[in-house]
């Protein structure tokens, strides 16, 4: 279902020996050594509690690593801080499992707040939400307060803040959890846009129909650790 | 987008958002400054009112008879030898009785049967204007009680008395005020900022994640300090001008006030009022921020 683009030059994301603990002593994640190239699309798969959205967080920043080494862009990016920090997140697109939208503004504003940030010019970011609303089907949503739309349409929302800013690389967590089959397709459909435009697409998922058939890697993640990787000429 | 753009369109979501807790601050802003400059304005012009009595200022010194010649020179001698003086004027009887007499405008009648030298003749000595503290004119009037022939000294001793007591407890009124003005401005406007900390947390920890800057995030929030300062002080100030106008309308005509000329401030005072103010505010807001705002 989703094409394996070409991919080149130096990785995009690096890691190595990691882990996360969470206090008491809970091991989310151990000894993860993992590269994933500019441009690739990547899949984690893996049972709930796998530790496959501790690692988009980890790679994403939201959480440091217990151990370990994590480089994103050639930066070690638990040592960013500062400006630095921010010009690199500007250029990662994360969709969130739990959205984090904001339920008081609307579907337009919350996808322009991350092309906002980046002080995109007013009429580019309009032009934008409105292409990305139309893609997702969205676009009479576009002043419904997002607290007001059904999980599904903040699902939407969401990927259309992560991939508005036309980052280099989308950190997507089960994208299609609460979509029908076509609402997917539209899904799969923007993520593949995005990855031709050459963004590194890393995708957690459970949904077997995004990566059946595709050429891209997939790593299996079992209890934290990494079970198998298969597919592509990297694994 | 500019940053200042992207910049203002946040304050005025944060303002629009919690438009209930900045009014409040805004009213207690305004209310401490305009306590403030009450006091102060009534400090100011007690001061000035100060000088200008200061500036009248004689001592008299009574004495049991008139001196000769010689005499008023040793006496100017030694009145100098305790400080230089503006002027020392001697008055004899007859120069006192044709002053009083004059005082008295048509009711002079009343002096017909009395003698013309029953009022003792007295020296007038108007000091320096350095010499303007209670003590230093006590001390002064002192020295002068001790010249020979001295009957007694007068300066309005009690009132001068009362009016200095006056103005010290308006300075330290001026200075009280002053610190509510300091702790109430930059708790309150601390309290706010706090307030919109917490209720934007998720949208705060949102912006960090899609790689708002510092500056992004800090800047609303640091002009909110500077716009609650520059709006509540221009408030405050404002209120104590009209109340001012009122009261000097309202009190104008014949009586002790009119004998004093009440101002208001400065320009320059009022830009520093309100500047103080605004810093108050961001210092405030700085403080919250540094305290609540984990970025």
């Amino acid at each position: 279902m989703i094409e394996q683009p070409p991919a080149n030059g130096s990785p995009m994301v690096e890691m190595i020996k990691v882990s996360k603990r969470y206090p008491p002593d809970i091991t989310a994640l151990s000894n993860i050594s993992l590269t994933i190239a500019r441009g690739e699309m990547f899949f984690i798969i893996g049972r709930s509690g796998a530790g496959k959205t501790t690692l988009l967080k980890l790679i994403s920043s939201m959480e440091p690593p217990t151990n370990g080494l994590i480089e994103v862009s050639g930066h070690q990016i638990h040592k960013l801080r500062g400006a630095k920090l921010s010009r690199l997140r500007q250029k990662i697109g994360v969709a969130y499992q739990d959205f984090k939208l904001l339920t008081d503004r609307t579907a337009a504003e919350n996808i322009a707040i991350s092309m906002e940030v980046s002080y995109k010019k007013p009429q580019i970011i309009r032009n934008r939400v409105r292409a990305l609303l139309e893609q997702l089907d969205l676009a009479d949503k576009h002043d419904s307060i997002t607290g007001e739309l059904s999980r599904g349409e903040q699902q939407r929302v969401t990927l259309a803040r992560a991939v508005a800013n036309s980052p280099t690389m989308v950190l997507v967590d089960e994208p299609t959890g609460n979509l029908d089959a076509d609402t997917t397709e539209r899904v799969v459909k923007l993520l593949n846009n995005s990855h031709k435009s050459g963004a590194t697409v890393v995708i957690a998922t459970h949904d077997t129909s995004l990566y059946h058939n595709s050429s891209c890697r997939i790593m299996e993640l079992k209890g934290g650790a990494i079970h198998a990787i298969e597919g592509g000429d990297r694994a | 987008m500019s940053f200042w753009l992207t910049v203002l369109r946040q304050v005025g979501r944060n303002l629009r958002q919690t438009w209930m807790s900045q009014i409040m601050t805004l009213l207690t802003v305004s209310l401490s400054v305009l306590i403030f400059t009450l006091f102060y304005l009534i400090y100011a012009n007690m001061l000035n009112v100060g000088d200008q009595l200061g500036d009248e200022l004689r001592l008299i010194v009574y004495l049991e008879d008139e001196p000769v010649p010689e005499m008023q020179e040793q006496l100017k001698n030694k009145i100098k030898s305790f400080d230089e003086v503006e002027e020392i004027r001697f008055v004899s009887r007859e120069e006192a009785y044709e002053e009083f007499s004059s005082q008295l405008g048509n009711d002079k009648d009343v002096l017909e049967d009395m003698p013309r030298d029953f009022l003792p003749p007295s020296i007038e000595v108007t000091p320096l204007k350095t010499l303007r503290s209670l003590n230093q004119i006590k001390l002064f009037s002192g020295y002068l009680a001790k010249l020979p022939g001295t009957l007694k000294v007068q300066y309005g001793e009690d009132w001068m008395e009362r009016f200095y007591h006056f103005t010290r407890l308006l300075s330290i009124v001026v200075l009280l005020s002053g610190s509510l003005l300091i702790l109430t401005t930059v708790f309150m406007v601390a309290y706010t900022i706090r307030l919109t900390i917490m209720g934007r947390q998720d949208e705060l920890e949102l912006l960090k994640l899609v790689g708002a800057t510092n500056n992004y995030i800090r800047t609303p929030f640091l002009l909110e300090g500077f716009l609650q300062g520059f709006l509540g002080s221009t408030l405050g100030v404002s209120a104590l001008y009209f109340l001012f106008c009122w009261i000097t309308e309202r009190f104008t005509g014949p009586g002790f006030l009119n004998l004093i000329e009440f101002t208001f401030f400065p320009p320059l005072t009022v830009l520093s009022i309100i500047a103080v103010s605004i810093l108050l505010c961001t210092v405030g807001s700085h403080t919250s921020m540094r305290k609540y705002l984990r970025i």
